[in-house]
């Protein structure tokens, strides 16, 4: 697959928001979203169903106007140069449509005149990239989902984009889809280098699909980081398996580093202040005689840090 | 500039592609235009091989001109009638319109590229037609008068002018409504009952030179069946401009304007 194009003069991030908005008569669908994507990575767009992701992708589209703030697509602002922008971005909307009666290579044939001459001449690479070249002559209505899924990313792919954005691309894929589209995202950007956006509700998808996330909920952006990052506010949190856990339990009570003691199951669980105050719990049972059989600090999924900020939110609100 | 014209060609191209491969519809477009023809014609042709004294030959001018028409004020029109909608609304029907939208193509570009697709469809099978049409006109004659050629390349010129604006008129609805269903409906309704209905009513007077029926027919080349109005050439041109213009103009305003 060709490397991206040549003309990628804009060193910035691949999209920026600021304070970008979105009001339907009194409902506020998007609230002052901020956001940054970093390039070269695989972003995540995380939210409940409604929460505003779509709004969101339109925007930055110039689908929908948006009520207030401003955004930018490759350095260029959008809805102004939006022409500009979209020529070097391949975006799918909801879910791909094509002609059912036409075969996938018809489809992009009609998409590549769209986009312009110089595309044509990458309709066999853009399917042979997707792994629809066996099938590029059936017609798309003999497509499973995950064909179109696929032939909706070899159309955005025709123009060589420097920017993917896809909304929900694993909606309704079985497993073995899910892994394509993982994978086939994963190549886009280790090894041609793009930057692709990817807004899903499927939060274990995204964990293991993307670099860099943010989680929107009811239109407001309520966090944003590298995925390490996100689920690192769990970090502090020691789970202790030993061979008497009242004991060791009644031991690091008087510690001041520890807070939230707890036995459950049997295994202490705690938080320390520091997660490199570990050491120093381990050494102090095992120096007041406690077999420590199991030392592990606790990794959250995005999914629990996920349903832990939204659930939280709820509660505030 | 050489970038912008291949740009167009090709999505004309990709137009047409997108209407010629819908097979099913092009057989239903043919039928609805040679299956009359051909009805029509092997009843006359069984006519007058079994009473050659009552019936007269299937051919001939009196054929040629009915034939005409069959293909510009009935049966073509409701083919053209049939593309332009599959044309102006195919791809919101498909979901498509929002992909192309979202290659920064402007949007007019995306209306203009359909007209030319649907004309060179219509034209075709019109063209089918007329040529099975003008084949009976001339192998069927026996001893009857056939058209000259002048009177066949007017009667070509009329056809593609008669079906092509009707052509039109529904890529310009259809982009209007956003309906296939929606514009067949309403535009054969008008074609078939509605206008021909108008045209007859002789106390429309001459509030009739502004249907596009009367005038078409006033401009038809051949023997003439029916009532035909009188009026100036130019009225009938600009009457037919105005007919080709108005409904485009909103269709290509809606497409600036609709949600994608």
């Amino acid at each position: 697959m060709q490397a991206i194009h040549a003309n990628q003069h804009h060193d910035g991030p691949a999209l920026e928001t600021d304070g970008l908005t979105k009001r339907f008569g009194e409902r506020l669908a998007v609230d002052a979203v901020s956001l940054s994507v970093p390039r070269g990575t695989a972003y995540g767009f995380l939210g409940h169903n409604g929460a505003g992701k779509t709004t969101l992708i339109r925007m930055l589209l110039g689908l929908t106007r948006a009520s207030a703030g401003s955004a930018s697509v490759l350095g260029l602002p959008v809805p102004a140069r939006r022409a500009q922008a979209l020529a070097r971005v391949g975006a799918i909307v909801e879910e791909p449509s094509f002609y059912p009666h036409l075969t996938g290579r018809e489809n992009l044939k009609v998409a590549a005149a769209v986009r312009g001459p110089e595309t044509r001449a990458r309709i066999d690479q853009v399917l042979h990239r997707v792994g629809l070249d066996k099938r590029a002559d059936d017609r798309v209505r003999t497509y499973s989902l995950g064909m179109r899924q696929r032939l909706g990313v070899a159309r955005c792919l025709l123009s060589d984009p420097e920017l993917l954005l896809l909304d929900e691309p694993m909606n309704g894929l079985d497993p073995g889809g899910m892994l394509d589209m993982r994978r086939m995202i994963r190549a886009l950007v280790e090894e041609e280098g793009r930057t692709v956006f990817v807004s899903s509700h499927l939060l274990d998808e995204v964990e293991k699909t993307c670099d860099v996330a943010a989680i929107i909920d009811r239109g407001r952006v309520i966090a944003q980081g590298s995925i390490d990052e996100l689920v690192a506010d769990g970090a502090g949190e020691l789970v202790i398996e030993c061979d008497d856990a009242t004991r060791a339990a009644e031991l690091l009570a008087a510690e001041s580093t520890v807070r939230e003691l707890r036995v459950e199951h049997g295994a202490l669980r705690m938080r320390l202040l520091a997660p490199e105050q570990a050491g120093e719990i381990n050494a102090r049972l095992v120096g007041a005689g406690v077999a420590v059989t199991r030392l592990e600090p606790v990794r959250h999924s995005l999914e629990e840090r996920f349903l832990e900020m939204t659930t939280r939110l709820e509660v505030a609100a | 500039m050489s970038r912008d014209l291949t740009v167009t060609r090709q999505m004309i191209g990709a137009d047409l592609l997108r209407l010629r491969k819908k097979r099913g519809f092009m057989a239903l477009v043919l039928a609805v235009v040679l299956a009359p023809l051909v009805i029509w014609t092997g009843y006359q042709v069984i006519e007058h091989a079994s009473n050659p004294a009552a019936y007269g030959p299937a051919g001939g001018l009196d054929h040629f001109g009915k034939m005409l028409s069959l293909l510009g004020v009935f049966m073509g029109p409701v083919a053209a009638v049939l593309i332009g909608a599959e044309a102006g609304a195919g791809d919101l029907a498909a979901g498509v319109f929002r992909d192309n939208v979202l290659t920064g193509r402007s949007r007019m570009a995306l209306f203009l590229s359909r007209i030319p697709a649907a004309l060179a469809v219509t034209f075709a099978v019109i063209g089918i037609g007329y040529a099975f049409g003008l084949a009976v006109t001339f192998g069927f004659a026996g001893g009857l008068a056939t058209p000259s050629l002048s009177v066949v390349l007017e009667g070509a010129l009329w056809l593609a002018l008669a079906n092509g604006v009707v052509c039109v008129i529904a890529v310009g609805l259809a982009c209007l409504t956003g309906s296939r269903p929606g514009t067949i409906t309403a535009l054969i309704g008008w074609e078939l009952i509605l206008s021909p209905m108008l045209v007859q009513s002789s106390s429309l007077g001459s509030a009739r030179n502004g249907l596009l029926d009367g005038v078409l027919l006033f401009l038809k080349p051949g023997p003439v069946q029916g009532p035909v109005l009188t009026m100036a050439v130019a009225v009938a041109v600009a009457v037919t401009m105005l007919w080709a213009a108005v409904l485009p103009a909103l269709g290509a305003w809606r497409m600036q304007t609709r949600d994608a």
